[in-house]
């Protein structure tokens, strides 16, 4: 099996970085799964795509939007009317999907090659990230499993609240490398760990 | 000790000395200090020079207001100038310059400027520099070059030229309540708010929270109101909900309850910590905001009160109470209100002689009259200050007996002797970002000052000496009642903190200015005297608005924060009007001075983010010369040493057309279209048929805009039934897929398509050349590669070195091609695959140069000639034009001016004197390098085509067609280029694609 290559290989440095006067206050990761896929349903589907996606996966969406859910293995979130994010740490997640979500009900584009998933967690990961979104990352406003679609200027992000102080964020493949510098240097004040 | 430290007192740290520089003399002062009060310490009263005259200037205020006492900031090669003295925290190693000054502070040749009064008027710059109209001067450049003088003698600091090195960062934060100022409003209202569970960010300009608290001497609860206050800011840092914002100054409050503020976070240190920006640029989107922002005193007007050593009441009382610095030794007071009295007392305690006490009140009230006992002053009711004494710094000072009711001064004017002059003229509210929020401030008779109005919505409210409630015991309760009201909640009666403050009435007396002899300062940055004022009145400026834009009052840095109120009252009085009837001006953001880097924040440096292909690594390691196409990087050329880049292109090329090429073209846009209307809905989008395209198959597709011109090219594929690849150009990626949004949201909701950007799922590889069938059957497993299984235009799925890979056959070169699909993670895996399996072939890899050579030897479109002016027509795209259906921009496309004989259309140009052509050249019929003129239109692209040895090009011509086979003329006098050409069709080479059709 040929190992798909990361772009962030190059930039990629496991170990401290940054100012660790009060120690690592984020660690930063590649989660590289093996599937990410867009599910969207026909208007009026909704209910049957999100019930398609607790078939395949047992994960059950909550209503509302921008509603997700994380077992730690597979995760979903919507990040459009009727659009879901659907990460899986195995590969082939697709043709899971294919039988399910028929044509009647929406569609499934496989994204696992075109969007690169960077891992933010640590105490001050809220504080990086106010950095580059405008978006209210307070527990209250964004709650573990919910999603949510941004951009950092030229750079389109869908983030996943995956812990109290961790979040996964998917960017285009293209945009992976940029974006991570980016955010190691944002995460220099407060020292940051990669793994 | 420095001559003017007091023994004890002030919230300095007196272990820690601190060692800075002044217009590089050294100097020291204690941690704690500010710029503006080391120096005083050190007894040092001139500051700067004034904008126009030179006039000598020394600290007048003690905040964010000064307009004297400004500085330029040096750090290593980087200045930074226009700073207050007073908003400067000196560390270790601070360089501060003095500025507007030549050759030194206390010797500045322009002060000559002051006997030239008249000269420099209100109006001067609109009066000069219009150029002599008549006499021998007159079109001349004379006064371009006399300006060049006079702007260098009137103005604030010199910009830097060395690159800033700090690092800027922006924030974005989200509350509940957002706390503007932490005085004892600000406070008690983000304690309020805080207890209720609101989020609060509680945001301060200075570096200490209390505000007024710190230098008071009042007591709160007991204790000394600054202790009062450091206690309530460490109660409120602990608690989860609450954020703490010193040294930061929200200067802009826009729509929808969003503010920014700028963090000074590093200006204070030696040397930032690793990672640490210099500011924070916050965006804060607040419910409610709670406005405590204080208020700010006013000078007086009267002849000579911008000398050194006149400094407002409030000021000196700081000066004294929070950093132990005493601003004269003999010291007098000239006020319209009581607060002042307060100021005076302080000093007295400090230290200080006050030697006299002017009001210009006629009744002194039983308790101002109590405390000025104390103070041993000699008391002058009645009186006016009508001229200041002394050189570079103030000697003493004239009263003369003062009618309030009519300005008239009396009796024989009285030399008092002294080295410091506190002023007040009264408080106005820091209406500021109430004002850029909307509210129209109002005229307080009373109060003397323009308040907020009442708020009809929670997006604000308002606290403290901000509405007009001068005293603490009042801010302490507002404060409470404005936090409760911020979160949400009903305010209930509760026990205050009880405040012990010295006696007074709020309310000023209507004062504003002493008319005597001698120039009045109004507007202390920008050199606008009384007498501007009322000239600008006399020239016929009658609004207020006019006013400043003529007299530039309540311009520059400080933006009139002590000089509007007293210039408004100057206008009405000249109008004869009331104040509230000559109105305000409306504050805009900021409230003060931001960095340029902070709005740039972390874009500063890094201006654009770097798009990768898969193969981008591989492209750099094997000797490509990237370059940007928009955010993309691709390769130019691979060139060998010594290779210019018309040799490595015109190898590149060669090489593909004579064995095989390889190029990467992963960068091109890739949109799934899917759904059960998919195929209905391509055809809407192109101008030709897609839903007779069988799957596993490809075609060329052309799409126009609305209004008829062409949009965009590119192949699309179907993968499926209802499963279609499309591909665009790499310049309009974006562009379409907003357009096929667009249509599918707005004007044809109810096709079921969904559209998504898989441009980064799929590596793309583009193999082209006789040989390259050979290289992929070489390589592919699982699909033959041959005509039957693949034909022009056909799709198979097969696998290249264990990777599963997508293969059509097409060509953008002309050749035998191919484009490889795989996944974008296998990309380069794949692609070391293609160029191991091309050795034997002589496979090249080719860059942009030879991409663009191989399309304009076949004449291929790209966005250059798709440059939204032409139509599919012009482009010789008209067999693509589908009549047996409509499309967009089909009804727009036959407009008479779209399909006008005289169009720009595509040719193809072939240089006749054998040198380069360049893009962008025009075609002319007759030469004419003097006057170059009658073009015919321009060249799109151009390059050497190995293929006919020549040097050619594509060019949008009149009536191109028509002209195939005539001579004419490249024109480019920009780059001096004039030679002959041929106009030949675009189709330069295997025009009837024999090649790529195998």
């Amino acid at each position: 099996m040929v190992e798909r290559q990361s772009p962030l290989e190059p930039v990629l440095h496991p170990g401290s970085h940054g100012n660790f006067e009060h120690g690592v206050e984020i660690i930063l990761s590649e989660t590289r799964p093996g599937s990410i896929l867009q599910l969207a349903a026909w208007p009026g589907q909704e209910k049957a795509l999100m019930a398609g996606i607790r078939t395949v996966t047992g994960l059950a969406l909550p209503d509302g939007a921008g509603g997700g859910v994380t077992d730690g293995v597979r995760s979903v979130f919507g990040f459009a009317p009727g659009k879901f994010t659907m990460v899986d740490e195995a590969e082939g997640l697709a043709s899971a999907f294919a039988d399910v979500v028929t044509p009647s009900i929406g569609t499934v584009t496989d994204l696992s090659h075109g969007r690169t998933a960077i891992r933010i967690a640590g105490p001050k990961a809220e504080w990086v990230l106010a950095k580059f979104f405008a978006i209210d990352f307070a527990l209250p406003a964004f709650p573990i499993g919910a999603g949510r679609s941004t951009m950092h200027h030229d750079v389109f992000a869908q983030i996943q609240r995956t812990g109290a102080d961790q979040f996964d964020i998917y960017v285009f493949r293209s945009f992976a490398r940029s974006f991570w510098k980016a955010l190691c240097h944002a995460s220099e004040e407060v020292g940051y760990e990669v793994q | 000790m420095s001559p003017r430290r007091t023994e004890t007192g002030g919230r300095i740290d007196r272990l820690r000395t601190i060692r800075f520089t002044f217009d590089g003399a050294p100097y020291t002062g204690h941690a704690g200090d500010t710029l503006a009060s080391a120096l005083l310490a050190n007894g040092v009263t001139l500051f700067g020079r004034s904008f126009k005259y030179h006039r000598p200037r020394g600290v007048l205020t003690a905040g964010v207001e000064e307009p004297n006492a400004l500085v330029t900031v040096l750090r290593g090669e980087v200045r930074e100038p226009n700073i207050p003295a007073t908003m400067v925290e000196i560390y270790d190693g601070l360089a501060a310059m003095s500025q507007n000054r030549f050759p030194s502070l206390a010797w500045d040749v322009n002060a000559i400027n002051q006997l030239g009064g008249k000269l420099l008027s209100a109006g001067f710059y609109y009066k000069t520099f219009m150029g002599p109209v008549v006499g021998p001067l007159k079109g001349t450049r004379f006064w371009m070059f006399c300006e060049h003088f006079i702007r260098r003698a009137a103005g604030l600091g010199k910009a830097g030229t060395a690159p800033d090195t700090a690092r800027y960062e922006r924030m974005n934060a989200f509350c509940d309540v957002l706390v503007v100022g932490s005085g004892p409003a600000g406070l008690m209202a983000a304690r309020a708010a805080a207890d209720q569970g609101a989020r609060v960010i509680l945001a301060e300009l200075e570096p200490h929270f209390g505000g007024s608290a710190n230098w008071s001497g009042e007591t709160i609860d007991g204790m000394p109101a600054a202790d009062w206050a450091a206690r309530a800011a460490g109660q409120l840092e602990g608690h989860d909900n609450v954020r703490l914002l010193p040294r930061t100054t929200v200067w802009g409050y826009y729509d929808g309850n969003t503010l920014a503020a700028i963090e000074r976070v590093t200006d204070h240190k030696e040397t930032p910590d690793k990672g640490e920006p210099r500011h924070r640029y916050w965006t804060i989107r607040a419910k409610s905001v709670v406005l405590a922002t204080g208020s700010l005193e006013r000078p007086l007007v009267f002849p000579g009160n911008d000398r050194p050593g006149v400094m407002l009441a409030h000021a000196a009382e700081r000066y004294a109470n929070e950093y132990g610095v005493l601003p004269g030794h003999r010291v007098a007071l000239f006020t319209n209100n009581d607060s002042a009295y307060r100021a005076a007392l302080a000093l007295k305690k400090a230290g200080a002689a006050v030697v006299a006490i002017v009001d210009a009140r006629p009744e002194l009230s039983s308790e101002m009259r109590k405390l000025a006992g104390e103070t041993e002053a000699e008391i002058f009711s009645g009186h006016a200050v009508i001229a200041t004494e002394g050189g570079k710094a103030l000697s003493g000072f004239k009263v003369q007996r003062f009618d309030m009711a009519s300005g008239a001064l009396s009796g024989d004017a009285r030399s008092i002797h002294a080295d410091c002059l506190l002023m007040s003229g009264g408080w106005s509210p820091t209406i500021h970002l109430a004002s850029q929020a909307g509210a129209k401030a109002e005229w307080n008779e009373a109060l003397q000052a323009f308040l907020p109005p009442k708020p009809t919505t929670r997006q604000w409210i308002g606290a403290g000496a901000f509405t007009g409630s001068f005293s603490t015991a009042e801010a302490i309760a507002e404060g409470r009642a404005a936090g409760l009201s911020a979160a949400g909640a009903t305010a209930t009666p509760a026990a205050l903190p009880a405040v012990g403050a010295a006696p007074g009435d709020p309310d000023p007396a209507p004062v504003f200015e002493i008319k005597a002899a001698g120039k009045s300062f109004v507007d202390f940055q920008h050199d606008v005297t009384a007498d501007d004022v009322r000239l600008a009145h006399r020239e016929g400026f009658v609004s207020v608005e006019h006013l400043k834009r003529y007299t530039t009052l309540g311009m520059a840095t400080d933006q009139g924060k002590s000089s509007n109120i007293p210039g408004l009252a100057i206008m009405a009085e000249a109008l004869g009007k009331p104040i509230p009837q000559v109105g305000t001006t409306r504050f805009r953001p900021p409230f003060s001075a931001v960095s340029i880097g902070s709005l740039a924040a972390e874009r500063f440096g890094d201006l654009k983010p770097e798009r990768l292909t898969p193969m981008h690594d591989w492209h750099v390691a094997n000797g490509a010369t990237m370059y940007s196409a928009g955010l993309w990087y691709r390769p130019m050329i691979y060139g060998h040493p010594g290779e210019t880049i018309e040799q490595a292109y015109v190898r590149e090329a060669r090489a593909t057309r004579e064995s095989a090429g390889i190029v990467d073209v992963s960068t091109l846009g890739k949109i799934a279209v899917q759904g059960p209307d998919a195929a209905e809905f391509l055809d809407r989008v192109y101008t030709n048929m897609f839903s007779t395209l069988a799957v596993g198959k490809a075609r060329y597709g052309l799409m126009l805009r609305e209004d008829g011109l062409a949009f965009d090219d590119g192949t699309t594929w179907r993968l499926g039934e209802q499963d279609f690849l499309m591909t665009t150009t790499t310049a309009n990626a974006g562009k379409v897929m907003q357009h096929l949004e667009y249509f599918l949201d707005v004007i044809w909701p109810e096709l079921k398509v969904h559209v998504t950007s898989v441009t980064d799922q799929w590596a793309g590889a583009a193999i082209g050349g006789p040989n390259a069938r050979q290289i992929l059957a070489a390589c592919v497993s699982g699909t033959a590669v041959d005509n039957a299984a693949l034909p022009f235009m056909g799709i198979v799925h097969g696998e290249i070195a264990g990777v599963p890979v997508m293969i059509c056959r097409l060509s953008f070169s002309g050749e035998m091609a191919f484009e490889v699909y795989s996944g974008a993670g296998y990309g380069t895996h794949v692609w070391e695959a293609l160029i191991e399996a091309g050795k034997p072939f002589g496979l090249v890899t080719y860059g942009l140069e030879a991409l663009g050579t191989l399309r304009i030897e076949k004449g291929h479109v790209t966005g250059a000639e798709i440059d939204g002016r032409t139509t599919g027509r012009d482009l010789h795209l008209d067999w693509m034009l589908s009549k047996k259906k409509p499309f967009i921009g089909s009804a727009m496309m036959d407009r008479e001016g779209l399909i006008a004989p005289d169009r720009l259309e595509l040719v193809g140009i072939v240089s006749l004197d054998n040198q380069p052509l360049n893009g962008g050249a025009h075609i002319v019929e007759e030469l004419d390098e003097a006057n170059p003129h009658g073009s015919l239109g321009h060249i799109t692209a151009c390059c050497y085509s190995p293929a006919l040895g020549k040097y050619i090009a594509l060019a949008l011509v009149k009536g191109g067609k028509a002209r195939r086979g005539t001579r004419a003329y490249v024109s480019d006098p920009l780059r001096n280029r004039f030679g002959p050409v041929e106009i030949v069709s675009n189709h330069f080479f295997d025009p009837d694609g024999s090649r790529m059709h195998g």
